[in-house]
């Protein structure tokens, strides 16, 4: 599904200065499986997350990534998206005068161009898109709505949940989809991943917590620290965290 | 001497008048603070190109009228190069208690009326167009609706024009007894670089008058535009304009509220898409009574090497309390070369007020494009959602569904 070889990558500051941040990813990731990312503050995760759906800001100085046997860094982000793969934002972007339903019908249907699948039409897509709402607990009224313009911290994420549930990505990456939220929003956000696990889907799930692997539980943990991933191990490797923080990784690491 | 005659000498005395006084001022210069960023010496109206037409075009030029031009159920009128065209007009449904008639015709048929609200003269230190206007314009719209009336289908004048190196002086009089209310929208259509227009408009509305008012301008050659606004109690108005592909357009609004209660609107839309493009929007709202409202709402678009100027006043007098005003121009960038100048401008003598301004000038969201991209959208498509989310603000302002319509495919012509 994906494979991250020797990733490198590097972000311009405000005063020009170039400032590494991913030092070496090391990565791969197999249909229907399920990998968290943990690791403290500053240690690379989100910039992992924006660079595989192809945030601009970010020169990739080394490393290559396998995409379902595309070489992902050559293409665009809208190529990626068609392609399968979904990034849930950590801060969604208030988009102003764009109507959330015709944005959402816009996705949906630009997918299914790209896979040579006729547009769905407006009754269908309603159909469709108000029982996935449903799922997400999400009112009606958001889809008249323009997108997240307004929308609380936990509004944002069900959107993203939505948004992943419509478009059915191969490889889903969310992006501390659970920060900030109540437990019940945890727990949707937990049933919507659920539902859309199997055997031909993955998903990477960036989190600072343990509780949402409690939902979610991961293959695959991996901590990752100042842009590398230095331990990798099973479901237990999180409560291990849970318990000690990050502090006796690093240690062993600079040992 | 005949009454039509005396009539006549009269008018041709005034327009004389009229243009000496214009001639003595000259073109408004770059000294001036009103026209610090708009250069109209390209005009170069000398006496030579200001003299009055004479020639009639034949009507081959409707063809090039938008296809999508005539709605039906609509009460249209039709001027080609400043000449009126009863082939193209349709008024048939028009209420007869309405009075909507091509200018030249009510010159005769209502001389008094027209004499009095087209014989006032123009500060021509402050609209050097109008004065100009007044010295030459011979066609135009004149349009009465009387007390109580209301139509509730828009008139829809189109002004086609191909006429080179000539200018075509159109003027509008529109008066609206008490509680009458009525739409208008006049288009401006010419796709020849090298023609110029100069229209007056001048509204009177009367108390409790509700009017729309919606100006289209898509001219590849020159436009200034003046309108003027009176207003008595209770009456309000509301004012559009669109401005697409200009070489230079120039609108003057002049509004004046010196009666309680009278609430204004303008929204304002420009699009520039071509190098050289400029659009310059002055605006005036003058509350000169109480309780009185306005707004104006102006967003554009430009791109490659056009230019926008915007100029936004509220004068609010020292007896006008109780005035709630606000104003807005946002600009979006598509090119490092465009350039805007606005300048939102209040100046209030009245304590209680409610006055409220904002100018921005901004670049696309590079976030948002790539929110739409990273769920699928072509980046052209995301721009294109973006850009038309920006003039959403004001198209969803206009009420009338079918109005909105006509104006939304007008604006929808505009692609990167």
């Amino acid at each position: 599904m994906l494979d991250i070889q020797n990733l490198q990558a590097s972000i311009q500051d405000e005063k020009q200065k170039t400032k590494e941040i991913l030092r070496g990813i090391n990565l791969q990731v197999r249909p229907g499986e399920v990998h968290a990312i943990m690791g403290p503050n500053g240690s690379g995760k989100s910039t992992l997350a924006n660079v595989l759906a192809g945030k601009e800001d970010y020169q990739i100085t080394n490393g290559n990534i396998l995409f379902n046997k595309h070489d992902l860094l050559s293409l665009e982000p809208e190529q990626r998206a068609a392609e399968g793969l979904f990034l849930a934002f950590q801060y969604p972007v208030e988009i102003p005068g764009v109507n959330n339903m015709y944005f959402l019908r816009s996705a949906l249907n630009s997918i299914r161009k790209h896979h040579q699948l006729p547009p769905l039409d407006a009754m269908d897509f309603l159909t469709l898109v108000k029982s996935k709402m449903k799922e997400v607990g999400m009112d009606e009224k958001f889809l008249s709505r323009s997108v997240n313009e307004g929308f609380s911290g936990g509004e944002k994420k069900r959107n993203e949940v939505l948004q992943m549930l419509m478009l059915e990505p191969k490889l889903a990456i969310l992006d501390e989809t659970d920060s900030g939220l109540d437990i019940d929003a945890l727990q949707m956000v937990a049933k919507g991943v659920n539902s859309l696990r199997s055997k031909e889907r993955s998903f990477i799930v960036v989190t600072h917590y343990q509780r949402l692997l409690d939902y979610i539980v991961p293959d695959v943990v991996h901590v990752m620290v100042k842009g590398q991933i230095i331990k990798s191990g099973g479901k237990e490797l999180a409560l291990e965290l849970e318990k000690k923080g990050y502090g006796w990784l690093e240690d062993q690491e600079s040992v | 001497m005949s009454v039509v005659m005396k009539d006549q000498h009269e008018m041709l005395a005034f327009q004389k008048k009229q243009l000496e006084m214009f001639l003595q001022r000259g073109l408004p210069t770059r000294k001036e603070e009103n026209w610090k960023y708009t250069d109209v010496s390209m005009l170069s109206v000398t006496p030579a190109k200001t003299g009055i037409q004479t020639e009639i075009v034949g009507l081959d030029a409707s063809c090039s009228l938008p296809s999508n031009a005539f709605i039906g159920g609509w009460h249209d009128i039709v001027f080609i190069n400043g000449n009126f065209s009863s082939e193209l007009s349709n008024l048939k449904k028009l209420p007869d208690n309405i009075t909507l008639m091509p200018l030249s015709q009510a010159f005769e048929l209502h001389s008094e009326t027209i004499k009095k609200h087209f014989s006032h003269e123009f500060d021509v230190k402050q609209h050097p167009f109008a004065v100009l206007n007044s010295a030459h314009a011979k066609e135009g719209i004149f349009l009465h609706v009387p007390k109580n009336s209301i139509l509730s289908s828009p008139i829809k004048i189109i002004y086609y024009n191909n006429n080179e190196n000539v200018m075509t002086s159109i003027r509008n009089i529109f008066i609206l007894d008490e509680n009458a209310e009525t739409t208008v929208i006049e288009e401006y259509i010419s796709k020849d670089k090298n023609t110029f227009t100069n229209v007056v408009t001048d509204i009177y509305a009367n108390n409790n008058v509700k009017f729309n008012h919606y100006k289209i301008q898509e001219e590849a050659g020159a436009h200034t535009g003046n309108i003027f606004v009176n207003q008595k109690q209770d009456s309000q108005i509301n004012l559009f304009n669109l401005t697409k592909d200009t070489s230079l357009a120039r609108n003057d609004v002049t509004i004046r509220l010196a009666f309680t209660g009278a609430e204004c609107h303008l929204l304002g839309l420009y699009l520039l898409d071509e190098d050289n493009q400029h659009i310059d929007n002055h605006i005036h709202v003058d509350h000169a009574a109480q309780q009185g409202t306005s707004s104006m709402l102006y967003k554009g678009i430009l791109n490659k090497k056009s230019r926008a100027v915007f100029n936004g006043k509220v004068h609010v007098h020292q007896n006008a309390q109780g005035i709630n005003a606000y104003q807005a121009n946002h600009n979006l960038l598509l090119s490092k070369e465009a350039e805007v100048n606005t300048k939102p401008e209040l100046e209030i003598y009245a304590d209680d007020v409610k006055c409220a301004h904002g100018a921005t000038i901004g670049q696309l969201d590079n976030e948002s494009i790539f929110y739409l991209c990273a769920r699928g959208i072509q980046k052209e498509e995301a721009v294109k959602i973006l850009l038309s989310a920006f003039i959403h603000e004001v198209l969803s302002q206009i009420k009338n569904p079918e109005v909105r319509h006509y104006i939304e495919k007008r604006v929808a012509a505009y692609d990167e």
